[in-house]
């Protein structure tokens, strides 16, 4: 009898999830208010509407990484990390570099540096009137950030990398073990755009029975109401949506550009030229000595994906007087989106940013007076 | 147990068997030159066995591979499970799913974390690659190119000639800008 009735409460709680799913709207993300100031090719840069009133001059360009989407970074209102600097008074940007389609095979790392990247930060310093911003690199946007930040030190005033890898010598993630194995000029040559479905197959992998079986069954076990529960069922609908917000993020992979995926993985993570000084972009070394300015280095400590051996690195390699890390008890997704991002990981940021996000030397009055009225998008993007 | 090996040695030993037959015999056939008004057709076709070869070895080092992990998983598995305490309902079941999640996904970490993985991932995903590459090759040689249409490599010719062009306007534009005080 005892058998029959725990059979049955499973078997409802299956139904119920079920019921939560056939009802389910689409769920939404990204939904912090932006408008779009400027376009290149399939990039975009987004500025976000502030939240509350500016009190600090420094603007923060976030580069995320090509694989993925942005929006993990302002995934819902209550696990957004730009909403959350937004609150704190800072003017954020973004860069969406969209999805490249076979227009696109042959961008290099160069255009996506010296050229997109380049373009961004001017149109930002541009509108706030500065020459220098902050840059707010994640993952590869981290690497690019960077790379970004020792070719252009005179653009940049802070840097901040999350998760972002600049060894590529480490055995410690599956990534970094495999990569050397792949025969990167035969991906590129056959494909020509990389699909987003065949590198997130080796995502998938690095971990397949957790992420493959045992998410789903964590889902629908969590679903557990009485007949009636109202606020209970609410709640699980909630689950059902943060759950659905993450799903969509994981398997939202834009295609990669061949030329610069190709450099990406022989140069990076096979030769690992870049904390070694030797990586060139366009025929121009970069060289980590270059940067000066101030560096806040934020890790995951449970990171299966960056692990912190190929993040550590960056801050004996650079010159920067000021520099930082940080490490939390999170996961490499965990630290936009987990319980400790928004308690720990955004403060620490603003903490760390707002004594240097203040007006200084850098404020050039001759830009201020061009940019003192407000250009519209058409002006922007033709200027 | 050493992840970097496996232990079926018996399937070994048949695929390596299997392995030298075919070398012997059809490998060989299949790299004879080809003669006659066909000669240049039958000699890509026949180019391809080698790779579909390549394939099915790779595929099948990767299947015994996995054959062999899963096998380690259980037996890991089969240990905790000894362990377990007699619980009645469904909570027995989740408690042997859990044994289960646990065993299988540890012992295929490690084994995914090993080097012979790595090295065996990498032959497949290359002779896969050139599968599907001598596939296209095929297809283009076979169909499109008789039927006049454009092939892979025709677009990403013309992609190449957009992608400098454009750069090639960018940067143009740029100093254009500068030129007349824009920038």
């Amino acid at each position: 009898m005892y058998e029959l009735s725990s059979i049955e409460k499973e078997y409802n709680k299956l139904m119920s999830g079920f019921q939560i799913f056939l009802k389910m709207p689409e769920v939404s993300v990204g939904t912090t208010p932006h408008e779009i100031i400027y376009t290149e090719d399939k990039m975009k840069l987004l500025h976000f509407l502030p939240t509350v009133e500016k009190t600090h001059p420094v603007p923060i360009l976030m580069v995320y990484a090509l694989v993925n989407r942005y929006y993990i970074l302002d995934l819902q209102p209550d696990k957004s990390v730009v909403r959350k600097l937004l609150d704190d008074g800072f003017d954020v940007y973004i860069i969406d570099w969209g999805y490249p389609s076979g227009l696109d095979r042959y961008l290099t790392l160069d255009d996506y540096v010296n050229g997109y990247l380049n373009n961004a930060v001017d149109i930002v310093r541009k509108r706030s009137g500065l020459d220098k911003i902050t840059l707010m690199g994640i993952c590869q946007g981290g690497t690019f950030s960077v790379m970004y930040s020792a070719l252009h030190p005179e653009k940049v005033k802070n840097l901040i990398t999350l998760v972002a890898p600049v060894n590529f010598d480490t055995q410690k993630g599956l990534l970094h073990i495999w990569a050397k194995n792949l025969d990167a000029d035969k991906v590129v040559d056959y494909y020509g755009i990389v699909p987003g479905d065949f590198l997130n197959s080796g995502f998938l992998l690095t971990d397949p029975f957790r992420l493959m079986i045992d998410k789903y069954v964590g889902m629908f076990d969590r679903i557990e109401c009485e007949p009636g529960d109202e606020a209970c069922l609410i709640r699980n609908e909630e689950i059902v949506k943060n759950f659905l917000r993450m799903e969509k993020w994981i398997f939202d992979s834009p295609d990669q550009a061949g030329e610069a995926f190709r450099q990406f993985m022989k140069d990076c993570y096979q030769k690992n030229l870049l904390i070694k000084n030797k990586l060139e972009l366009n025929g121009k070394k970069i060289n980590l000595k270059n940067i000066t300015m101030p560096l806040l280095n934020v890790m995951a400590e449970f990171d299966h994906l960056v692990p912190n051996e190929a993040s550590i690195p960056l801050n004996d390699a650079v010159s920067s007087k000021e520099k930082e890390m940080a490490v939390f008890p999170t996961g490499h997704i965990g630290i936009f989106v987990g319980s400790k991002s928004q308690k720990e990981v955004c403060p620490r940021i603003s903490k760390w940013l707002t004594p240097r996000s203040g007006l200084d030397e850098e404020r050039t009055p001759d830009i201020k007076i061009k940019t003192s009225k407000r250009k519209s998008k058409k002006e922007l993007h033709e200027g | 147990m050493n992840m970097e090996e496996t232990n079926l040695e018996s399937t070994h030993e048949f695929l390596d068997m299997w392995v030298k037959t075919y070398e012997a015999t059809f490998g060989k056939v299949s790299e004879i030159p080809a003669i006659g008004p066909l000669r240049e057709k039958s000699e890509k076709i026949s180019k391809g066995f080698p790779l579909f070869f390549s394939l099915y070895t790779t595929w099948m080092d990767t299947v015994v591979d996995f054959q062999n992990i899963s096998m380690e998983a259980m037996k890991r598995m089969n240990a905790k499970t000894v362990t377990l305490e007699d619980k009645t309902g469904t909570e027995s079941y989740k408690e042997l799913y859990n044994v289960w999640m646990e065993s299988y996904s540890e012992t295929f970490k490690e084994f995914l974390k090993s080097g012979h993985f790595s090295s065996d991932m990498g032959k497949f995903t290359s002779n896969f690659l050139d599968v599907q590459k001598y596939n296209r090759e095929m297809l283009e040689e076979n169909y499109l190119k008789p039927s006049n249409l454009p092939t892979k490599s025709d677009i990403d010719e013309l992609n190449k000639e957009l992608y400098f062009l454009k750069k090639q306007v960018k940067e143009l534009s740029g100093r254009i800008n500068k030129l007349s005080g824009n920038k």
